[in-house]
């Protein structure tokens, strides 16, 4: 397997604007083509039903589906970065016949753990929203059937399983076959939900379905066939000795404050209306930021970038030069040069971010006309664009964060992410409708901006860490 | 220490709380682990002693290095523990790395406080100056050990006394502090800038734990009248801390020269990496930069010991010049020469015959150092003066198997097969009385046991002039002398000269009835066990009465 690194440097040396395009877009694609297709996917399901099914039951279909992500992606938040580094892991202790095992362990736990979660939910809080009667208007006000709760609760259980196998792929580098899997998966979400049309809501919701079980199995077959192993379960990745507890804080916090602000929105009443039993959407919030997700690609293409060539390649080198032995004055040259590779990254995700968002700002009223939204959104849609350009360059933080080790780092950043967007965002909904999408924007900036001084820090002491702390837990 | 290392230590003889003993006992890898020289005598030091109470220190590099206790131990020893300075984390290399320390998050628990450095700068300053002055001190000393010559102010050792305690180097500053790390930089980039840093960082790391360790027995250890270590090195240096802590009483003892011993290992070790010198490959100024460091380290560790031992003794004149040589004060040296049990040997003499028998004994291991070949190339010119001499080789030829091979084809090929022979190892009684001479070849040795034994019985020996061989064939100062010449001595790796030494004696009966009663005067007269005993028991009652004396000075003072 040749690595995403190597193919991109390929591109790269050509040193020809093509081939420079060339990388940039095939980088946008691996590492944004996925959630842009889930995006584009639901949106088009949604599109292209409006008609044959009534509109208030897209609608439902659509909250239900940002429902299921939002809840899947917060479940699996406490397991997929823990788990991506139990199998690094084992990687390097070239233990490979450990990771399918552990992948059906963890997927075993999470779909356990998301079936009682989704069944749970509807036991509480459905029934409860119906007695209550606050629910929502139309047909299906009751909450939908049997048989749309159980496909609920299995899309729940399907999607968490994703995102943990979308993980581990994506940390094996495998960004190629994931998006190949994606795109098989949403083209039958996608024709398989139109097909079902007749059946309404749950004819969506079980087409959607469809489709995300082939996602999974498409991509549990390329590790079956990568790693193959004796054994078929195993739940070592639990073991207290192995597993990063802080990790598994950091994934869960991260995934919870990047929807924070949208789950305070649902849920207050002013900025918010129920859809389907006791889910709830914030028309006036949701559009502008999943519109504003949609202007990250270029972003996160520099990032992979960047990251996977000089940065790889210099952080590779610094630790060639510690392990073999090289003098101190090499070991700071190459110190320096990580250093270098890490402030030419955050510098082009700031250009091209930087110029993305100016384009996009300019563009923004014809923009939503073009998409057919109101102009009212005009303002919260250019604050998100900023909050979702600094999410990338947090990402990216925290990218090199977890390269250099510090995890306790990432630990503070991600529960500050949190905390300050919890904070600001109720404190800009007091403020009024003008404030809208600041708690979020401002978190991820102040995240950003904090992580890249420490970031720094950490470089400059780099040397010393990476011996004093290796000698002290000996 | 782990956990079977605890469980061994519940067997052993501990003083409780409160309790003392009257001798403290430093030893590194020697008694009650290992069987040997040192060892042995150590036994007999405690065993000669029953109305003094020990209690033993012993220091190893790790646990795997040592089995079993391989003494039955005295009644009179009260105390025994045991402590491994290699295998404390902090001094191995980590293996492998990246993700492969899948420990825990506890490993980096102060990485927040690092970053946060800033933030609590209240708290953080008054811990930061104590590091300041801890370190500045720890710089003399440092200096101390780097100055070329000469003694050691034991004032330096305080910084290395409180290594962990209060108002010291802490373990975990010494590990994780930024002006350590500044400083092991810069000294870095002073001193050798072009050796790999890995392992200039690890081979600093692995010098310094120990040190902690032995602070923090010293501070530790029970009650000692006074405190005797039986080599230099780390078990030196624990005495120089014990010494300065407590103000008790220090001896230091050695048999061989420790420091000495040290750098012909260091300059061997395939564990130091050094880069390679292009150049003759000589010893001294050709070894890389992080090998002088070890060696300094421990001629550091030697001078420490020198400076505040009263007295340092050696086993001979020769030693006791090296001594001085590396930082021992002149009057605080002195020689008690080992002694053996006369009476063992002296019924032998009664089996004795008049004429020389032509039998050339030497008794030892099979080993390089002893220089065997040397032997049998000398028995080649003896055969062809006196053709039915015989040359014997008594002791184990399992250390240095290949050597012993070559020691026997080097026979054959000189036609020895019949006048050499490889005995094996045999009780000393049993082959001294059919000797004529008792040889020795060796290329070094302190004060050899197989002379004052081969003297005990009545054996007139021929030896290399190495140690302190020379007093004892003929004798130390003029008293000694004028008991006679107990055999002859002979140049290194000169068979020659030494067969002719031995064919010399041989033939002349008279002179060699001579050279066995002067031995037997000799060994009577300087080298007795009880003599041993009663010297070294004056010395610690000599010890006792200063200490008592100081701290009668004290009472009036305060």
């Amino acid at each position: 397997m040749a690595g995403i690194g190597f193919e991109l440097r390929e591109l790269l040396r050509r040193d020809s604007l093509w081939g420079l395009v060339r990388a940039y877009a095939y980088a946008g694609i691996i590492s944004s083509g996925p959630w842009v297709l889930s995006i584009l996917g639901v949106m088009g399901i949604g599109l292209l039903s409006v008609g044959p099914v009534p509109a208030l039951e897209v609608r439902q279909f659509l909250v239900s589906v940002t429902y299921l992500m939002a809840g899947s992606l917060i479940l699996t938040g406490a397991l997929q970065l823990t788990f991506t580094r139990f199998i690094a892991d084992r990687l390097f202790e070239k233990a490979e016949g450990s990771v399918l095992p552990n992948l059906i362990g963890a997927l075993t736990l999470t779909v356990a753990a998301a079936g009682a979660l989704g069944t749970l939910t509807f036991l509480l809080l459905w029934s409860r929203a119906s007695a209550l009667g606050s629910l929502g208007p139309g047909p299906w006000a009751g909450g939908g059937t049997v048989v749309f709760r159980l496909l609920l609760v299995v899309t729940l259980a399907a999607l968490s399983a994703c995102w943990i196998t979308v993980v581990l792929l994506s940390g094996l580098k495998e960004y190629r076959r994931v998006m190949g899997s994606f795109l098989g998966g949403y083209l039958v979400s996608f024709g398989a939900a139109l097909a079902l049309r007749p059946f309404g809501l749950s004819g969506l919701l079980g087409g959607f379905l469809l489709g995300q079980l082939l996602l999974l199995f498409l991509m549990l077959a390329l590790v079956v066939a990568r790693y193959p192993s004796d054994r078929l379960l195993s739940f070592d990745f639990l073991d207290r000795r192995r597993a990063y507890l802080s990790l598994s804080a950091t994934g869960l916090l991260y995934n919870f404050g990047i929807w924070a602000d949208k789950l305070i929105f649902w849920f207050t009443p002013s900025t918010s209306e129920p859809v389907l039993g006791p889910l709830r959407a914030s028309i006036i919030y949701d559009l502008p930021i999943f519109l504003a997700y949609l202007s990250i690609v270029p972003g996160m293409a520099v990032f992979l970038v960047r990251v996977e060539t000089d940065f790889a390649e210099a952080y590779d080198r610094f630790f060639e030069a510690v392990r073999g032995g090289e003098t101190l004055a090499e070991i700071r040259r190459r110190r320096d040069r990580l250093t270098l590779a890490v402030r030419r990254g955050v510098g082009e995700i700031f250009k091209i971010q930087g110029i993305t968002v100016l384009v996009l700002l300019l563009a923004g009223p014809r923009l939503l006309d073009y998409v057919g939204i109101s102009r009212l959104h005009l303002q919260l849609f250019s604050i998100d664009l900023v909050g979702v350009a600094m999410q990338v360059l947090m990402l990216a933080v925290f990218n090199v964060l977890f390269y250099l080790d510090e995890r306790r780092a990432v630990l503070g950043l991600a529960a500050a992410f949190v905390a300050i967007n919890v904070v600001l965002t109720i404190a800009s909904q007091q403020a009024g409708p003008a404030f809208y999408g600041y708690g979020f924007s401002l978190s991820t900036t102040v995240t950003s901006i904090a992580g890249l001084l420490i970031t720094s820090r950490k470089l400059d002491r780099l040397e010393m860490n990476t011996f004093m702390r290796a000698g002290s837990t000996a | 220490m782990s956990g079977s290392a605890e469980n061994a230590q519940r067997r052993l003889p501990r003083l409780a709380p409160g309790e003392s003993a009257d001798v403290g006992l430093l030893l590194e890898g020697t008694y009650p682990y290992v069987s040997g020289g040192v060892s042995s005598w150590v036994h007999e030091i405690i065993t000669g002693l029953p109305d003094l109470s020990f209690g033993v220190i012993f220091l190893g590099a790790s646990p795997e290095s040592y089995g079993e206790i391989r003494y039955q131990l005295p009644r009179n020893l009260v105390h025994l523990e045991t402590h491994y300075l290699m295998s404390e984390p902090g001094t191995s290399r980590p293996i492998g790395g990246g993700g492969a320390d899948a420990d825990a998050d506890d490993a980096d628990a102060d990485t927040f406080a690092v970053a946060d450095d800033d933030g609590g700068e209240g708290k953080v300053r008054p811990r930061r100056r104590a590091l300041s002055s801890a370190l500045a001190e720890m710089i003399r000393l440092h200096d101390a050990f780097k100055a070329p010559e000469g003694g050691l102010d034991p004032r330096h050792l305080d910084a290395a006394s409180a290594l962990g305690g209060p108002g010291g180097i802490s373990l975990r500053e010494f590990l994780s502090e930024d002006e350590i790390w500044a400083r092991l930089c810069n000294e870095y980039d002073a001193r050798c800038p072009t050796t790999s840093f890995l392992d200039y960082f690890w081979t600093v790391r692995t010098m310094h734990r120990p040190l902690f360790t032995l602070a923090e027995l010293a501070r530790r250890a029970p009650g000692f009248r006074l405190v005797h270590a039986v080599s230099t090195g780390y078990a030196g240096f624990l005495g120089a801390l014990l010494q300065r802590q407590r103000g008790c009483p220090f001896i230091v003892t050695e048999h061989g020269i420790y420091t000495k011993e040290r750098k012909i290992d260091l300059a061997r070790a395939a564990w130091i990496r050094d880069e390679e010198t292009p150049g003759d490959g000589s010893l001294g100024q050709e070894l890389g930069y992080l090998r002088r460091l070890w060696i300094r380290f421990f001629e550091g560790l030697g001078r420490a010991a020198y400076a505040s031992a009263r007295p340092v003794v050696s086993l001979y004149e020769g030693n006791r010049a090296r001594q001085i040589e590396d930082g021992a004060a002149r009057e605080h040296t002195r020689v008690i020469p080992n002694g053996i049990d006369i009476t063992r040997f002296a019924a032998l003499r009664a089996a004795r015959p008049a004429i020389p028998p032509p039998v050339l004994g030497l008794v030892g291991r099979v080993v390089p150092i002893k220089d065997i070949k040397t032997f049998v190339r000398a028995m080649r010119t003896v055969v062809a003066e006196i053709p039915d001499a015989q040359g014997w080789i008594v002791g184990p030829d399992d250390e240095d198997p290949r050597y012993a091979d070559e020691c026997r084809a080097l026979a054959r090929s000189l036609g020895l097969e019949r006048a050499v022979r490889f005995l094996g190892f045999r009780p000393a009684e049993e082959v001294l009385p059919q000797l004529g001479l008792g040889v020795l070849t060796s290329i070094s040795e302190a004060l050899p046991l197989f002379v004052l034994e081969s003297f005990a019985a009545g054996v007139p020996v021929v030896a290399t002039d190495v140690g302190s061989c020379r007093a004892l064939v003929e004798g130390g100062d003029a008293v000694d002398r004028a008991r006679g010449v107990a055999g002859a001595i002979a140049p290194f790796a000169a068979p020659e000269a030494l067969a002719r030494a031995a064919v010399e004696l041989l033939r002349d009966p008279a002179r060699w009835r001579r050279a066995a009663a002067a031995a037997v005067a000799r060994v009577e007269a300087l080298y007795t066990r009880d003599q041993m005993f009663t010297e070294y028991r004056a010395l610690y009652r000599a010890a006792f009465e200063e200490a008592a004396s100081h701290g009668r000075d004290r009472l009036r003072a305060s």
